[in-house]
């Protein structure tokens, strides 16, 4: 409407192409391709050029048996961390999208909590309970179920439990999402044609949220796979990820080369698992309505 | 019927079940150091022997304590600010704009929420060396506000969105300058968009620990690298009341979130 009116007044084109849309977005491109794509750019250009110009690095991370192993805990610990926060995660988004209001943001307001408190004060929190005199081996020994304090920290058993604890909003909160969107109607329709309540949870629930399922999955796995500190703080150095493997060439090793190298392979991943995690968020978007 | 809680039978007490054991899960290790915070053991025994606020005492008492806390709070607080400005600005440009390549630059816009912290921790580290900016208060900042932008772009750009534009075209109409247009009617009905902007920019600026590391020097360090190297050496009961301050930073800045998001509704 406006441009009609200016073009009335004044003899600009009717209707003016926007350049003006573009160039509001120039600072931050010019900061975001300054502070960040330079920097990763470069950071991975180092893996080929350092210390010649080659793929020795890549020969190197690949071709060793220490790098394997970190390759391996990475992957593992992000699996498992994956697959048990998806079997809690879904009856308790499940239960969310259906139980009376005022309980449901009760549990709201607590997973918001758990999601923003300091990621460092909820690993202290764990790296507390779980040590040989924490409160969680003091609880297992009175119950009279364990005799001596199991190892708990600098393991990848208190990796496993630190992360399962930090990613189950992120697999709650989408799942929810996803839950609220199914029509009760078709539930309603598998009751009556005669579906007992496991078929109908097996048959027609489970695949209905399977496409929010895989892509919160997903998420929640390529977060795994970069976490720094929380693998840091309760695995110890001995059961080092993948993300510290890169700060450590970097920091003690001053391998640029090397940490390169294990950057790009962090990198190619977390993108790949991301484009198919946005092919399923698609699909889901879809199926909507 | 599954998706009807009253009709669940016995089911809904097992859902019912593990959700509340899947809440105290995610609840009582924050109020387990808050507890331990006013502990007096020093081994960190629980139930503790006995209370006493000596680990706030010395937090408050040491000065790399309080002068962490406050480089981290001047960090935040300019990040906020560059933060809302940028994506309020870049926003416009996104949601009014029509312009090729419009959605590959928001996706790129957004990309440091999605990529490994490590990775821009790293290549940034890298850069800043090069440049003199690392352990710098502007290394820092910079650091930080590649984190917190896309936080601001998705908050504005919705909000945006949500406006409908023929009221500001109203406003030009009447009279007033496409600027003034702006600032008057657009800005305060999207004043809810910018304030997420400000708390998301504030708190992953405040919180932010893995570029931080990298940022840091023995004279600049922001408080989550303090309790990172605190909690490398040991398990003091002083990052517990230091924990409890920055839980207690959290519960008052999401209240403040919910009432302004409940004010802005009625």
């Amino acid at each position: 409407m406006s441009s009609q009116i200016r073009a009335s007044t004044a003899s600009a084109p009717v209707r003016p192409a926007r350049p003006s849309g573009l160039r509001w977005t120039l600072p931050a491109l010019a900061f975001v391709m300054l502070f960040f794509v330079v920097p990763v750019a470069a950071l991975l250009l180092r893996s080929i050029t350092e210390p010649a110009f080659g793929l020795q690095n890549y020969v190197a991370l690949l071709g060793s048996s220490t790098y394997l192993k970190i390759f391996v805990n990475t992957f593992l610990v992000s699996a498992v961390v994956t697959v048990i926060s998806l079997t809690i995660g879904f009856p308790v988004a499940w239960a969310l999208a259906i139980m009376p209001g005022r309980l449901a943001s009760v549990i709201f307001a607590i997973l918001l909590l758990s999601m923003w408190t300091n990621l460092l004060a909820r690993t202290y929190a764990w790296m507390v309970l779980l040590q040989r005199t924490g409160l969680i081996n003091k609880m297992l020994i009175g119950m009279g179920l364990i005799d001596q304090p199991l190892p708990l920290v600098n393991n990848l058993v208190g990796v496993t439990i630190g992360m399962t604890y930090i990613m189950l909003p992120f697999i709650i909160l989408p799942l929810y999402g996803v839950i609220r969107k199914i029509d009760p109607a078709i539930l309603q329709a598998a009751a009556l044609c005669g579906a007992t309540r496991w078929q109908s949870l097996v048959r027609v629930l489970l695949p209905l949220a399977l496409p929010g399922m895989a892509a919160g999955a997903l998420m929640v796995f390529v977060m795994s796979l970069g976490y720094f500190v929380t693998p840091a703080l309760l695995g110890g150095t001995a059961n080092m990820m993948l993300a510290e493997l890169i700060a450590q060439f970097v920091q003690s090793l001053v391998n640029w080369g090397m940490g390169g190298a294990a950057a790009l392979l962090l990198l190619v991943v977390t993108l790949a698992l991301y484009a198919v995690q946005l092919r399923f968020a698609g699909d889901q978007r879809l199926g909507d309505r | 019927m599954l998706l009807d809680f009253q009709r669940l039978g016995w089911w809904k007490y097992a859902l019912l079940a593990i959700s509340l054991l899947t809440a105290a899960f995610l609840l009582l290790p924050i109020l387990f150091i808050a507890a331990l915070s006013f502990g007096s053991s020093q081994w960190l025994i629980f139930p503790p022997p006995g209370w006493t606020l000596k680990w706030y005492a010395d937090f408050f008492a040491d000065p790399r304590w309080l002068q962490s806390a406050w480089t981290s709070f001047q960090i935040a607080a300019i990040v906020t600010v560059l933060s809302v400005l940028l994506g309020l600005v870049t926003s416009f440009g996104l949601v009014r704009g029509k312009f090729l390549f419009r959605e590959t630059l928001r996706a790129l816009f957004l990309t440091p929420m999605i990529l490994p912290v490590v990775v821009l921790a790293v290549g940034l580290y890298a850069f800043f060396l090069q440049i003199g900016l690392n352990g710098t208060m502007l290394g820092f900042v910079i650091a930080h506000l590649v984190l917190a932008l896309p936080f601001s772009i998705l908050s504005i750009g919705k909000a945006l969105e949500g406006f409908d534009k023929s009221i500001e075209d109203a406003a030009v109409l009447c009279g007033a300058s496409p600027l003034e247009a702006k600032i008057r009617v657009t800005l305060p009905a999207i004043s809810h968009g910018l304030f997420s902007a400000a708390i998301f920019s504030f708190l992953t600026s405040w919180d932010e620990v893995v570029v931080a590391i990298f940022m840091s020097s023995p004279t600049l360090q922001t408080l989550p690298v303090k309790v990172w190297a605190t909690l490398r050496q040991d398990l003091t009961p002083v990052v517990a009341a230091a924990s409890t301050l920055l839980i207690l930073l959290t519960v008052i800045l999401m209240a403040l979130f919910a009432l302004v998001r409940k004010g802005l509704k009625s």
